[in-house]
C-alpha cells in the first residue's frame, strides 16, 4: 500500500495532533489519566485513517469525515481541557470552554451515522436514505441546544452555573425530539449497513464484512464494557480498543487492504469466542456439581474442572468450526461437502477421477474451471483428456495452484475469494493427483502404441526392401545368366569358339555380381554381424566406414535383445553421420554404466540434427522406446552431434 | 514376329532381345521403362509387347498398367507381362481378355515353351504361369466343381487355362486330339461353362470368376 498523505489530508492529520498535543497538555493531571490519552490516541487513528482514504480516494467523503470528525472531537478536547485548566490555574474564558465541552461529542455521533450511511463507496444506499442525515442532523441541532442551553447541567461547570442557559426554554423537550431524532437516525444508519451486507456481492462484501466486524464486536463490547466499566480499568481500555477497531476497519475495507482475510478473522473470532464462552462454562458448571459434593475450594475440582475443559477442547474445537463454517460461509462448506463425497465415491468406484473437473465446475459454480497437468517429461501442460495446451501463465485466468501437479484455471470475474477457492480446490487433491496420473498414463501408453506402430512399419518396410533386392536383384540376374546360357547353347551350333566364350565369360561375370550381392544383401541383417559379439560387430562397422572411427566397446555379452538394439543404434548413427555430418572423426562407445548399456555416437560435424527432418532420428527413438529406454540427441549447429541411448540391461 | 520389349534392366533386356533374334523374329524398339511404350506400340504396331511388371519409377505395377493401356487402345497387339512373383488378380483379369500372356521371368529359359507361348499371345491367344494356374486351382471352397474333376481331366483344364490349345495340350499329354477334346468336353460340363466356339477362353473366364470370389 502506497503511504504518501496528500497535503490537504496530512495538513489536518497535522492540525489533529497539534490540538492532540494542546488537549493533552491542557488537561493532564486534571482528569483520568486513560480518558485524556485514550481519546488523544483515538482521535489521532480516525484522522489517520481518514487521511489515508482521502490521499487514496479524494472521491470518498468518508476519508475526509474521518479527518473533520476527528478534528471536531480534538477541538472539543482542548475546550474541555481549558475549560479544567482554566478553573485550576484562574485562566479567563474557562466556563465557555466547559461549555463547549458539554456538547462537543455529539457530532462525533453524527459522524459514525454519516460513515454507516455511506461506507464504503461513499453514496448513500438510495435516495429515500436522505431523510436520515436530515433528520440525523436536525435531531442533532435540537439536542445541542437542549444540552447547552438548560440549567440543569450547572453542576459540570466548575462556576456552578452555565453561564449560556436560558431560563423559559424547553430545553427537556427540545432534548427529548433531538435525542429521539438523532438515535433513531442513528439506528436507521445502523440498519442501512445491514441491509448493504445482505445485498452486496464480490468485493463490495468483503469491505463491507471488515466494518461490520468491527461494528458488530464493538456492538458487543461497548455495552459490556459500560457495565463493568467501574469495576475495573482493563474496561476502558478494551472499549477504547473497540472503538479504534471500527476507523481501522473502514480504512482496511476502503483501501482494500488485506480484503480476503476477513472471512479467516470471522470465523475466528467467532470459534474461539464461542469456545471459550463454552469452555467457561463446563468449567464453571463442572466447578458447581463437584463443588457441591466434594466441598467448595478444594484442589481436586479445580483440577476436575480443568481435566474437562481440556478434554473437550479438541471436539468442540472440531464441532464448532463446522457450525462456524456452515453459519458464515454456507457455499464454500457445501462446496468442501460436495467435493469430499466426490472423493468418498471415488475410493468406492462409483466415480472417474476425471470426473474432478466436472465436480470443481459445480461447486465452484464456474463453467470456466479447467484443470491443467504438467507433464514432467516435458514441461509443459497438459488437459484431462491428455492433449496438450498452452502454459497457464499466458492465460488471463484465475490460477490454484495444485503443487506440483499442475493448477486449476477459473473464471477471474466470478470468485470474489480466491482463498476459498483454493481451499475446495485442494480438498480434491487425490482425485487430480489420480486424474494426473491416468492423464501420463494414457499418454505414455499412446507413445509406446504409436512407436510400436512405426517399429512395425519400419520392419515392413525392411521387408520389402529386401524383397525388392532379391527380386530386382539376384533374381534378375540369374534370369539374365539363364538366358546367356541358352544363347551360348545356341551359339553352338553355329558362332565362332571365341564368340562362345565370351558370352560364358559374361555369364560368369554375372554369377560373380549376384554372389556379392547376396553378401551385401546378408551384411545388414544384423544377427549374423552380431555373431561374435557387440564390440566385434562395432568395429566391423567402424571400418566400413568412409572416416576414422574409434570404438570403445564393452566386451562382456549382454542380453541378445539389447545388443541387437544396440547395433541398430551405432549401425544408424553411423548411417547419419556419413550422410548429413561432414564429420572428420567418429567416436563410438557402447559401455555398462549402472545397469543400463549407453551407446553413444560422436561425431564433430556441423551438428543441428533434429528428430523431424527425416534423418532417422525419430526410427533411433522409437527402437530406443521400445527396448524401455531413453534417447538424446545433443546437436548445436556447428558443434557436432551427439547421440545417446540408454538401454536398460540387467548385470 | 515384330517385337517391343520394356524392360528397365539393360542384362535382361539384351538376353530377351537376343533370345527372340536367335529364333529369327525381329526385335523393333527395346525399351528401359514404360513412359515412351505407348507411343512406340502406336508408331510400329507390332505383333507382340513384352513388358516387365516392375519398372521406374516407382517399381510397382506400371508394366501391369502400360498394358492394360495397350490392349484398350490396341486390341490386336499381343501383350506378354513378365513377372518376378506370382500374383493372380491382375494376371487372371487381363488374361481373359486374349491376346494376353502373363509369365513368370524365369519361364524364359525354357526357350521352346517360351516362344511357343509368345507366338499364342500374338496370335490373340493366351499364355497365364502354370504357377498362377495352379494357384487358382489349389485354393478350394467348399463344393467346388473342380472336385469332381478326374486327374485328368484336372490336367486339361490347367492346360487350358494356361492357354493352350487342344492341340498343344493332346501334344504335352501324348493323347490325340479327339480324347482331348472329350476331356475338354467333360470339363466344361462340369465347370457349367457353355459349349462354344472359344472354350478356352472361356475357361479363363471361369477361373477369373473364381479368383474373384476367392479374393
Amino acid at each position: 500500500m502506497r503511504g504518501r498523505l496528500d497535503p490537504l489530508p496530512c495538513a489536518l492529520l497535522g492540525l489533529t495532533l497539534l490540538a492532540d498535543v494542546a488537549a493533552v497538555t491542557l488537561s493532564v493531571g486534571l482528569e483520568p489519566a486513560y480518558d485524556t490519552w485514550l481519546y488523544a490516541v483515538w482521535a489521532l487513528v480516525v484522522s489517520g485513517t481518514g487521511a489515508l482514504i482521502a490521499s487514496r480516494h479524494p472521491e470518498n467523503p468518508i476519508g475526509w469525515l474521518f479527518c473533520g470528525f476527528a478534528l471536531l472531537n480534538v477541538l472539543g478536547d482542548v475546550a474541555q481541557g481549558w475549560g479544567l485548566r482554566a478553573a485550576a490555574e484562574g485562566w479567563p474564558a474557562g466556563p465557555a470552554g466547559e461549555w463547549i465541552a458539554t456538547w462537543s461529542w455529539l457530532p462525533s455521533g453524527l459522524g459514525w451515522m454519516l460513515t454507516f450511511l455511506l461506507f464504503p463507496d461513499g453514496r448513500l444506499p438510495g435516495r429515500r436514505w436522505r431523510v436520515v442525515p436530515l433528520a440525523g442532523g436536525f435531531g442533532m441541532v435540537l439536542a445541542i441546544a437542549g444540552w447547552s442551553l438548560t440549567t440543569e447541567r450547572d453542576g459540570e461547570f466548575a462556576s456552578g452555573h452555565n453561564p449560556l442557559a436560558v431560563d423559559g426554554l424547553p430545553t427537556s423537550a427540545l432534548m427529548a425530539v433531538g435525542m429521539t431524532l438523532f438515535l433513531g437516525a442513528l439506528i436507521a444508519s445502523a440498519v442501512s449497513l445491514v441491509l448493504r451486507l445482505r445485498r452486496a456481492r464480490g468485493i463490495e462484501r468483503q469491505q463491507l464484512k471488515w466494518f461490520a466486524f468491527a461494528a458488530a464486536v464493538a456492538a458487543v463490547v461497548l455495552p459490556a464494557g459500560f457495565f463493568v466499566y467501574y469495576e475495573t480499568p482493563l474496561a476502558g481500555v478494551v472499549i477504547a480498543l473497540a472503538l479504534m477497531a471500527l476507523p481501522v476497519a473502514a480504512g482496511v475495507g476502503i483501501l482494500r487492504y488485506r480484503l480476503y482475510d476477513i472471512d479467516l478473522v470471522v470465523n475466528r473470532t467467532v470459534l474461539y469466542t464461542s469456545l471459550t464462552l463454552l469452555l467457561a462454562a463446563a468449567y464453571v458448571a463442572t466447578s458447581l456439581v463437584l463443588g457441591t459434593a466434594l466441598g467448595h475450594g478444594s484442589a481436586w475440582v479445580t483440577a476436575a474442572s480443568t481435566l474437562v475443559a481440556a478434554a473437550a477442547f479438541r471436539p468442540l474445537r472440531a464441532r464448532l468450526q463446522t457450525a462456524v463454517d456452515r453459519r458464515f460461509d454456507p457455499a464454500r462448506a457445501h462446496a468442501l461437502r460436495q467435493v469430499a463425497a466426490f472423493l468418498e465415491d471415488l475410493r468406492a468406484g462409483r466415480a472417474m477421477p476425471e470426473s474432478i473437473e466436472a465436480v470443481l465446475r459445480d461447486v465452484l459454480d464456474d463453467p470456466q474451471v479447467e484443470l491443467r497437468f504438467l507433464d514432467p517429461a516435458t514441461g509443459g501442460y497438459v488437459d484431462t483428456l491428455g492433449i496438450e495446451r498452452a502454459n497457464p501463465a499466458d492465460e488471463r485466468r484465475l490460477r490454484v495452484p495444485i503443487e506440483p501437479m499442475g493448477v486449476a484455471l477459473c473464471d477471474p470475474d466470478r470468485h470474489a475469494n480466491p482463498a476459498a477457492v483454493a481451499e475446495v480446490v485442494a480438498a480434491g487433491r487425490l482425485a487430480v493427483e489420480i486424474a494426473r496420473l491416468r492423464v501420463e498414463l494414457r499418454r505414455r501408453l499412446t507413445q509406446v502404441e504409436d512407436s510400436r506402430a512405426r517399429i512395425v512399419a519400419a520392419g515392413h518396410e525392411e521387408r520389402r526392401r529386401i524383397e525388392r533386392d532379391l527380386h530386382d536383384g539376384a533374381q534378375q540376374r540369374l534370369v539374365s545368366v539363364g538366358l546367356a546360357l541358352r544363347h551360348a547353347q545356341y551359339e553352338l551350333e553355329s558362332a565362332p569358339r571365341e564368340q562362345v566364350d565370351r558370352t560364358l565369360d559374361d555369364a560368369v561375370v554375372q554369377i560373380t555380381a549376384v554372389i556379392e550381392e547376396l553378401r551385401e544383401l546378408a551384411h545388414g541383417l544384423p544377427p549374423s554381424q552380431l555373431d561374435s559379439g557387440l564390440a566385434a560387430a562395432l568395429r566391423e562397422l567402424a571400418a566400413r566406414a568412409p572416416m576414422p572411427v574409434e570404438v570403445d566397446a564393452l566386451d562382456e555379452r549382454v542380453a541378445p535383445g539389447v545388443e541387437a538394439a544396440a547395433y541398430f543404434i551405432a549401425c544408424e548413427g553411423l548411417t547419419n553421420v556419413v550422410k548429413h555430418a561432414r564429420a572428420t572423426a567418429v567416436s563410438l562407445t557402447a559401455v555398462r554404466d549402472h545397469g543400463s548399456l549407453v551407446v553413444r555416437v560422436a561425431d564433430d560435424g556441423v551438428g543441428g540434427a533434429a528428430p523431424a527432418d527425416g534423418s532417422g532420428l525419430t526410427g533411433l527413438a522409437d527402437r530406443v522406446l521400445a527396448a524401455g529406454g531413453t534417447f538424446r540427441v545433443d546437436s548445436d549447429a556447428g558443434k557436432g552431434t551427439t547421440l545417446v541411448a540408454e538401454l536398460p540391461c540387467a548385470s | 514376329m515384330r517385337v517391343v520389349i520394356a524392360e528397365d534392366q539393360a542384362l535382361l533386356r539384351d538376353g530377351l532381345g537376343r533370345l527372340f533374334a536367335d529364333r529369327g523374329h525381329q526385335v523393333v524398339a527395346s525399351l528401359a521403362d514404360a513412359e515412351r511404350l505407348g507411343t512406340t506400340v502406336t508408331a510400329e504396331l507390332p505383333d507382340l509387347v513384352v513388358v516387365d511388371v516392375r519398372m521406374p519409377p516407382t517399381y510397382t505395377d506400371e508394366g501391369a498398367r502400360a498394358a492394360r493401356e495397350i490392349k484398350a487402345a490396341h486390341p490386336d497387339v499381343g501383350v506378354l507381362v513378365l513377372s518376378q512373383h506370382i500374383e493372380t488378380t491382375h494376371a487372371v483379369e487381363l488374361v481373359a481378355l486374349g491376346g494376353f500372356g502373363y509369365l513368370l521371368k524365369d519361364r524364359v529359359l525354357e526357350v521352346a515353351e517360351f516362344l511357343s507361348a509368345a507366338q499364342r499371345v500374338a496370335d490373340g491367344g493366351s499364355a497365364l504361369d502354370p504357377q498362377v494356374v495352379a494357384r487358382l486351382l489349389a485354393a478350394r471352397t467348399q463344393d467346388d466343381p473342380l472336385d469332381e474333376l478326374t486327374p485328368r481331366e484336372r490336367e486339361v483344364l490347367e492346360l487350358m487355362a494356361q492357354g493352350l490349345t487342344n492341340m498343344g495340350i493332346a501334344k504335352r499329354l501324348f493323347l490325340s486330339e479327339r480324347t482331348v477334346e472329350a476331356h475338354v468336353r467333360h470339363v466344361l460340363l462340369k465347370l457349367g461353362v457353355p459349349e462354344g466356339e472359344d472354350a478356352h477362353r472361356r475357361v479363363l473366364a471361369v477361373l477369373a470368376h473364381v479368383a474373384a470370389r476367392r479374393a
